[in-house]
């Protein structure tokens, strides 16, 4: 089984080493395998004996914490509980530059050599049309669960992406700091008052999810053409835009702010860790949290589309989207699926979700981040 | 075969091998960095494969880039230079002229830095300067107002000479350290004071190095990008911060563009201070050191006291920009959610070793790995960077050239690398109808050679400099090949510089982070840093405890390779 | 063995180091190359030894073409101005490290070979002695040593002198020459001090702008330099550019030089025990064509005249000058003359405590010289 699954990832584009040997003057690694017709032929043999018997690979790529977060993370018991079930081995992709990986792939015409993706939203799937001509993923098509999905979270028209779960993207204030009795503003006008000066700490929307969505929040909040303005006001109001969560949240964790853009789930970790609610209280600004489902799609060039799909609908099981929701502290994508009682306890939904749709965001997006950056940029 | 036909072929491989190590690296250097960087500039000046300018000229014509950014990245790096030299000029003072206890083992540790990923540094360096940091409490303590450093560009430029000021300080040292007595001595005979001996006759010795080092940390502030949003924010953007943003969302001419840009700026002060490093070379005598004196005067005189003054503050300030954030750092993962002490942190690496999945990052194979590519790097990069500093110090047609592409790697964005890493070795290449791909161990160990190389070169090739060529010459009439002569008369003379560049080789490798993650096919080769990345979340304990493995295996590996290094010398 | 040099040029980008050297070294023998600095005799030096290639010509030893071979296998010692000894070696490491690469000549042992050559160069016993710690004639003498010890073919001595004191020099450069004579071994030596290089050597070459102007024995160059730079580099002379006036009945050649008119003897450059053998090739390599044309009234010339040719009171050609400055130098005293034209150096004998006088400054003086005395250059 071992030497099959390894003859067919290199037919399907090459994970696994083939030819691996040292060049005598480089010293470096270097794999040989054919391609063009050559790779067509073997992709082909390959899966004329998957079909003979022996279990095949499913390779799914994803973003690294989906698999190996050091809290908790879906992608080791999903890998378990599939394999157990079906006759197939559950490879994890985890590239460092996530989707733009196969992006960069196709860009260069190389296979995807997955055969799904997990952990797609749309904006990113924008980015996906946006730069290639061809089709990365192909509609989802026969899943029996596809109707369980909550209407309001599927984001891709053309029905490739699948939403597999949600969060929503709030504000984490400390209600300690200070004197001990801070309260963030209840909406985004509250946000320049000048008791917040330098209160804010937020992320780059051009490399963090968390900052991108603040950032379309502010957008849907004060119109296409009022954001910059806004941001122009949170500068002056020195809202802090760092390179990413991780940095935000330490500097919160820190004391240096007394809010930071994060994830309305935050609670769920702090009753984990034990630490101070009151640290860790959520506002919803306008009283609306902005939704970024993340969905999964299957490569157009899948060697396993059918296994791709069977996965997809695993993924959709009530018990599974229950597990997923817990172990990535988001919230599930379909009606069906049944929350841990202590898990609806602290994971807080907005009373109103707001997100852009693909089609708003399509041709928008790029410009809109751009403006963003050079406007708050300018020294 | 006889003793004699054995003899006969040693010596021919002796006699090519400096120039099968000169083309060996050619080859390395092809592969691993220049056609994969060439991949990524190409979309700068070609459109649907049409030579253009447009993209260039589109950011030499804004107003934003050329001011906002690339101007205000040439400020920064120029403040963070000036800061790096400042902190780390005493320090060379300190380790080349005086004797203290742990003078040594401080002196290794000065690479610690080096290897600190980025979010390890912005975890220290707010636990120490932020609002409740170490600083600030101290400040309050004896009743003075807190500053607010954090998210401003002193931030930045502290935390730039945090990483950079070792950097001066050892290469300073180790000119220092090679500067011959007898210089000092014939100039005092001559009438000099003390102070001026050391302004005509040790200054001039340590410019060169002082050079290296003030141009080296230019360049790399210059392309500077996390610790810039991590302490300062996206208001103080550099250009490496949008060459990724705009890599990240796909823009490749605009991307490539920036990165050109960036590159044609250090490659030209590149170039600059080479010219300016070979109209220095000075023909010097082997090393005859200074003498040392004791950090505590023997007889307190005004001067004296001044002097031991100096030192405190200084090591009072060293304190605060190095020992407290990297103390803040092992604070932190050892430090629970409630604020109280806990070893759980650690416990999680144990049980993530003896559990983990496959495919989840494991604590002892990230160690194992970052050992095994570091012994790598080191074999690979001290021969490639030795190699070069002869090629260097050598006179010929087009060397200034030469020169300035052998030192490239310093120049070029680690982004632009990794992505051209991405599309010239991992996607692979066709040729003549077989796809050659590059990834895995050797790999990655050529990259960080390659990252690692011009260190070693920038060491030596000063020090060869200063050695009389006649001695190369002795040796090879008595009988020797180039490369015999090199190991018996030049390694020796300049052992204390090849000791110096492998020092900065095994950091560079641990450090490394752009090219590996790209490189590390699957689960198997990841290192240390991207353990450290993997392992952040929510709560920073795993990650500080990672980091602070990191740090612990990094001093132990320095303290071998200098001692080690220092002993293999003496022989 | 027997050291060639045919026809080699070395050029830096367009400055010309060498400009077609020929020279032939027979074996066993002690010869020098002797000009200014900047004569190329360093450069010469350097392609002897394989550390620069020739731009063009060919270094042969023994007849066989040295191109491509590298230094280290042409079997030659090399001692430096600056000794270039191996500071972090002892000194018998220094003399033993050519005999890593080759065994010992003679089929002793390695530390048997060094005892011989420190024994050679007066420096017994010093083998464990750190180079920093010897004198400079010492450190050169180690130097030496070293370059003896695999039993060199070629020795090369690059300057190995100036850097030491003239008492040093003295004593250094007759071990030297002693060493050099029991060992047999051929030598090219490099100076640019012309006393050294007639004291020493069997033959000397000597170069100016990358060209050997003459080679030939010591006494011969002295006697009979053949261009005016080699009358000149070579120990002092007094060269005079002069008119042909006409050629008389009885022989030789009446000159004028200003007002004064000489008589010199003809062709005693032709004549004589000159014309050794290596002297005949460096003339034949085209450079010097054939022998002038004879001079002809109307002709210019230059001929020169040792200071100890030029004699107070002498009867054939006579000039009156002012003594200008005198120099006591033990056995002669030189006294320089004005009279008119130029300066005139003589050398006068001395002849005890009271000869001087009459050399005073400002004293008139007649002196003069025999025809035969004088010599024509080019």
């Amino acid at each position: 089984m071992r030497r099959r699954s390894f003859l067919k990832a290199a037919g399907a584009g090459g994970v696994s080493a083939l030819l691996a040997g040292c060049t005598g003057t480089g010293g470096e690694q270097t794999t040989t395998e054919a391609s063009g017709d050559t790779a067509e032929t073997t992709t082909t043999t390959t899966e004329g004996t998957t079909t003979g018997g022996e279990s095949p690979t499913l390779t799914v790529g994803t973003y690294g914490s989906f698999v190996d977060a050091p809290s908790s993370s879906p992608g080791p018991w999903l890998k378990e509980t599939f394999e157990s079930e079906f006759d197939a081995t559950l490879e994890w992709q985890t590239p460092d530059s996530g989707v733009n990986y196969y992006i960069e792939r196709a860009l260069r015409g190389v296979e995807s050599g997955a055969d799904l993706y997990v952990g797609l939203d749309a904006q990113m799937l924008v980015r996906i049309d946006q730069n290639l001509d061809e089709a990365l993923f192909s509609p989802a098509e026969g899943l029996s669960r596809l109707g369980d999905v909550n209407e309001q979270l599927n984001f891709d028209p053309q029905g490739r992406a699948v939403p597999y779960d949600t969060g929503y993207i709030s504000l984490v204030y400390n209600e300690t700091y200070g004197d001990g009795d801070f309260v963030a503003p209840e909406t985004f006008d509250g946000l320049l008052e000048s008791e917040y000066a330098g209160a804010l700490l937020a992320q780059n929307p051009t490399s963090s999810a968390t900052g991108q969505a603040f950032l379309l929040h502010t957008i849907d909040a004060k119109g296409e053409d009022g954001y910059l303005d806004y941001w122009a006001s949170l500068k002056e109001n020195d809202v802090r835009v760092l390179g990413n969560w991780e940095d935000s949240y330490n500097a919160y964790s820190n004391g240096e702010a007394p809010m930071v853009v994060s994830y309305s789930t935050d609670q769920v970790f702090a009753a984990e860790a034990g630490e101070d609610m009151a640290k860790h209280q959520i506002r919803f600004l306008n009283d609306e949290g902005y939704a970024n489902p993340e969905g999964m799609a299957h490569f157009a060039d899948a060697s396993n589309p059918d296994l791709a799909a069977e996965f997809m609908d695993f993924m959709l099981r009530p018990e599974v989207q229950a597990e997923i929701a817990v172990r990535n502290v988001q919230f599930p994508a379909t009606t069906t699926a049944e929350l841990p009682e202590d898990f609806a306890q602290y994971a807080q939904e907005p009373p109103e979700a707001v997100t852009f749709s693909y089609d708003r965001l399509q041709n928008n997006l790029s410009d809109w981040t751009d403006a963003w950056a050079r406007e708050f940029a300018r020294k | 075969m006889s003793r004699v036909s054995v003899r006969r072929v040693v010596r021919v491989l002796e006699q090519r091998l400096l120039t099968l190590v000169a083309a060996l690296t050619a080859v390395v250097l092809l592969v691993l960095f220049y056609y994969p960087v060439a991949t990524v500039f190409a979309d700068a000046v070609l459109v649907d494969g049409r030579p253009t300018v447009e993209p260039i000229a589109a950011i030499l014509t804004s107003e934003f880039y050329l001011v906002d950014i690339i101007w205000f990245t040439a400020k920064q790096a120029f403040y963070s230079t000036l800061a790096s030299l400042a902190l780390g000029l005493p320090a060379a003072w300190l380790f080349s002229r005086f004797e203290f206890r742990g003078r040594e083992t401080l002196r290794s540790l000065t690479i610690l830095p080096f290897v600190m990923p980025s979010i390890m540094v912005a975890i220290g360096f707010v636990a120490t300067f932020g609002r409740n940091g170490t600083l600030n409490r101290a400040l309050s303590a004896v009743g003075l107002p807190p500053v607010e450093l954090l998210f401003t560009l002193e931030a930045i430029i502290v935390a730039h000479a945090f990483y950079n000021a070792p950097l001066v300080a050892r290469v300073v040292t180790a000119a220092w350290e090679s500067v011959d007595a007898r210089t000092v001595e014939t100039a005092r005979s001559l009438g000099a004071n003390p102070r001026r001996a050391f302004r005509d006759v040790v200054l001039p010795q340590l410019l060169p190095s002082i050079g290296v080092g003030a141009t080296l940390t230019f360049i790399f502030t210059f392309a500077s990008f996390p610790i810039v949003l991590a302490l300062g924010g996206f208001q103080l953007a550099t250009i490496e911060v949008f060459v990724y943003s705009r890599v990240r969302d796909l823009a490749y001419a605009e991307a490539a563009s920036l990165a050109v840009i960036e590159t044609v700026i250090s490659i030209t002060l590149t170039a600059v201070y080479l010219r300016y490093e070979a109209s220095q070379r000075s023909a010097g005598g082997a090393a005859n050191p200074l003498p040392r004196r004791s950090v505590v005067p023997s007889d307190w005189t005004p001067k004296s006291a001044l002097r031991t003054a100096g030192i405190a503050g200084y090591a009072l300030i060293v304190g605060l920009v190095f020992v407290v954030p990297i103390a803040s750092m092992v604070l932190a993962s050892v430090t629970g959610g409630d604020g109280g002490f806990t070893l759980a942190n650690y416990a999680f690496l144990a049980e993530r070793q003896a559990t983990g999945a496959s495919f989840q990052v494991k604590p002892l194979p990230a160690i194992l790995n970052s050992l095994a590519f570091a012994a790598g790097t080191l074999v690979v990069a001290v021969p490639m960077g030795v190699v070069m500093a002869v090629l260097t110090t050598r006179r010929y047609r087009g060397r200034g050239l030469i020169d300035v592409l052998a030192m490239a790697p310093f120049a070029v964005s680690g982004i632009v690398v990794g992505l051209g890493l991405l599309r010239g070795l991992v996607f692979g290449v066709d040729v003549l109808g077989t796809r050659i791909r590059v990834t895995g161990a050797l790999a990655i160990v050529a990259a960080h050679a390659v990252g690692a190389y011009p260190f070693v070169t920038r060491n030596v090739a000063p020090l060869f400099a200063r050695l009389d060529g006649r001695l190369v010459e002795s040796a090879r009439s008595l009988g020797a090949t180039r490369t015999r002569a090199l190991v018996d008369i030049e390694l020796p003379l300049v052992w204390t510089g090849v000791v110096a560049g492998a020092a900065f080789a095994v950091a560079i490798s641990i450090g490394e982070f752009d090219s590996t993650i790209i490189l590390a096919e699957g689960a198997g080769s990841y290192t240390m840093p991207i353990a450290v990345e993997r392992f952040l979340g929510r709560r920073l304990g795993p990650a500080t405890a990672m980091g602070c493995l990191l740090l612990l295996v990094t001093s132990a590996s320095f303290l071998v390779v200098d001692r080690f290094g220092g002993r293999w010398g003496e022989l | 063995m027997r050291l060639e040099l045919d026809a080699v040029s070395k050029r830096y980008g367009s400055a010309t180091a060498l400009d077609s050297v020929s020279l032939s070294v027979d074996d066993g023998e002690f010869f020098t190359l002797v000009g200014p600095s900047g004569c190329g005799k360093t450069t010469t030096l350097r392609c002897i030894a394989g550390f620069e290639s020739p731009t063009e010509g060919t270094v042969r030893f023994d007849g066989e073409s040295m191109a491509g071979v590298a230094p280290e296998s042409r079997g030659v010692g090399v001692v430096f101005q600056n000794y270039a000894l191996f500071p972090h070696l002892s000194v018998g490491e220094n003399v033993a490290y050519g005999l890593r690469f080759t065994d010992p000549p003679g089929g002793g042992t390695r530390d048997e070979r060094i005892a011989e050559l420190l024994d050679l160069v007066d420096l017994a016993g010093f083998e464990d002695r750190d180079p920093d710690s010897l004198s400079g004639g010492q450190q050169q003498r180690v130097a030496l040593a070293r370059a003896l010890a695999p039993g060199p073919n070629l020795l090369l001595l690059d300057e190995p002198m100036s850097a030491l004191d003239a008492r040093l020099r003295d004593r250094l450069r007759r071990q030297v020459k002693r060493i050099q004579s029991e060992l047999g071994v051929t030598t090219v030596y490099v100076t640019h001090d012309q006393s050294e290089a007639l004291a020493v050597s069997d033959r000397v070459a000597v170069l100016n702008r990358g060209r050997v102007e003459q080679v030939g024995r010591p006494r011969e160059l002295y006697h009979r330099p053949r261009t005016r730079f080699v009358a000149e580099f070579l120990g002092e002379n007094n060269v005079l550019d002069a008119v042909v006036e006409s050629r008389p009945e009885t022989g030789g050649i009446r000159v004028g030089v200003g007002d004064a008119v000489f008589t010199l003897a003809e062709g005693r450059r032709v004549l004589g025990q000159g014309g050794s053998a290596s002297g005949d090739r460096a003339e034949s390599d085209g450079r010097d064509g054939g022998r002038p044309a004879r001079p002809a009234p109307g002709d210019e010339l230059t001929f020169c005249v040792r200071p100890e040719q030029l004699r107070v009171g002498a009867e054939t050609n006579r000039v009156r000058g002012t003594v200008v400055d005198t120099e006591f130098q033990g056995a002669t005293t030189r006294v320089r003359l004005d009279w008119g034209e130029t300066e005139l150096v003589v050398a006068v004998e001395d002849g005890g405590e009271e000869s001087a006088a009459g050399f005073e400054v400002g004293t008139t003086l007649d002196i003069g010289f025999a025809p035969a005395s004088a010599h024509i250059v080019e």
